[in-house]
């Protein structure tokens, strides 16, 4: 499936989660809302940090469990802190759900072809590492007729999503990140202006 | 043969927990350290403080931003060789992102006999030039009469919002 269509029903299906983006989703969310990038309510975009952002959203999820917590990372930001899957396995928050969009590629650096490409499996690591449920997509449709029924789902819930390399996309879309605009906004919002 | 007298002598585990029951933390999150397993054992015997375990110290700092955007009052515990590990985390959430972090970081293999610059240990040696380096406020805890220097390793994070680190000098007790 295109990245576009994953992360339209992804924000279709969000409600009031919080949502947090990085690498290669980050675009992609961005070019779908019709706030301006650094001020999308309840949202971060990460940089600067790959293969943070998993981890990022495993403590807002354990801070604010009363909220849903959807985490779009990608294929080579997950490897880069493949640990992670362990840890928020370990921690076991109910409301974390982790979307890895899965190209095969390094796209912000070239495309450049993941190593064991093809024959590594992130879900079955998941499943190993023990997240709750696990499930994969290669096909939009399906996809996004899934999608309200696994966010109902007891997490932590680990989603693998096959999309298509799009070269380039990402270096002119996450351009201008504010990560200290977003995060500070973020704590402003759920905690206060006393926070 | 005269011992040499240590100049870094242990903090009982129970007084940091005290200082952090003090502050209000509510989340300690650690990659083990052997120096601060006594600590890391209080921790574990106690409910008021969530005791969260990282594979990796990048995780850590990344889970303690998570943690205070959503309103807590984490504080991290990791060895000194993590701690150089993590520093394009500690460059991209504390000092980019102005993040909050507070760490204690315990000097695993340090020789107590000796000031951490004059050790043998490179990386021993080399965590307080570093951390110069990168601008990053430390507060030696290099006895139970400094365990004032948690609390204003703490304070100084929130207050800068960034990193501040606790550097704990002999192995806890």
């Amino acid at each position: 499936m295109r990245r576009v269509e994953a992360i339209a029903a992804l924000i279709a299906e969000r409600g009031d989660a919080l949502t947090v983006t990085t690498e290669q989703a980050i675009g992609a969310w961005r070019a779908a809302v019709t706030e301006p990038a650094n001020d999308i309510p309840d949202h971060l975009d990460i940089v600067g940090c790959m293969g943070s952002a998993s981890t990022i959203a495993l403590g807002l999820a354990l801070a604010r469990p009363e909220r849903r917590v959807i985490i779009v990372d990608g294929d080579g930001s997950l490897l880069m802190q493949l640990g992670s899957l362990v840890t928020i396995a370990g921690a076991a928050p109910p409301n974390l759900f982790h979307f890895v969009l899965e190209n095969g590629v390094y796209e912000t650096s070239g495309s450049q072809p993941l190593p064991a490409e093809g024959r590594f499996d992130l879900t079955g690591m998941a499943r190993a590492a023990g997240y709750a449920h696990t499930a994969e997509f290669d096909d939009a449709r399906t996809f996004a007729s899934a999608l309200p029924e696994l966010l109902q789902r007891h997490g932590p819930v680990f989603v693998s999503v096959r999309t298509e390399p799009e070269d380039g996309y990402l270096v002119r879309s996450s351009a201008g990140t504010k990560l200290d605009q977003q995060m500070h906004a973020l704590r402003k919002r759920l905690v206060g202006e006393g926070g | 043969m005269v011992q040499a007298e240590p100049v870094a002598l242990p903090v009982s585990a129970e007084a940091i927990v005290h200082e952090l029951d003090e502050l209000d933390v509510t989340d300690v999150v650690n990659v083990p350290d052997t120096h601060q397993r006594s600590l890391l054992a209080a921790l574990a015997r106690q409910s008021r403080i969530r005791l969260l375990t990282a594979c990796t110290e990048d995780e850590a700092i990344a889970i303690n931003a998570g943690l205070w955007m959503g309103g807590r009052r984490p504080v991290l515990s990791i060895q000194h060789v993590g701690l150089l590990a993590a520093m394009n985390n500690v460059k991209a959430l504390c000092m980019d992102a102005r993040i909050p972090t507070c760490m204690l970081v315990g000097y695993f293999g340090r020789d107590v006999t000796r000031s951490a610059r004059d050790n043998a240990s490179r990386a021993v040696r080399l965590i307080e030039p570093t951390l110069d380096t990168w601008g990053v406020a430390y507060f030696p805890l290099e006895g139970p009469e400094d365990l004032a220097a948690i609390g204003r390793a703490y304070r100084h994070s929130v207050e800068h919002s960034g990193a501040a680190v606790v550097l704990v000098g002999a192995p806890t007790s």
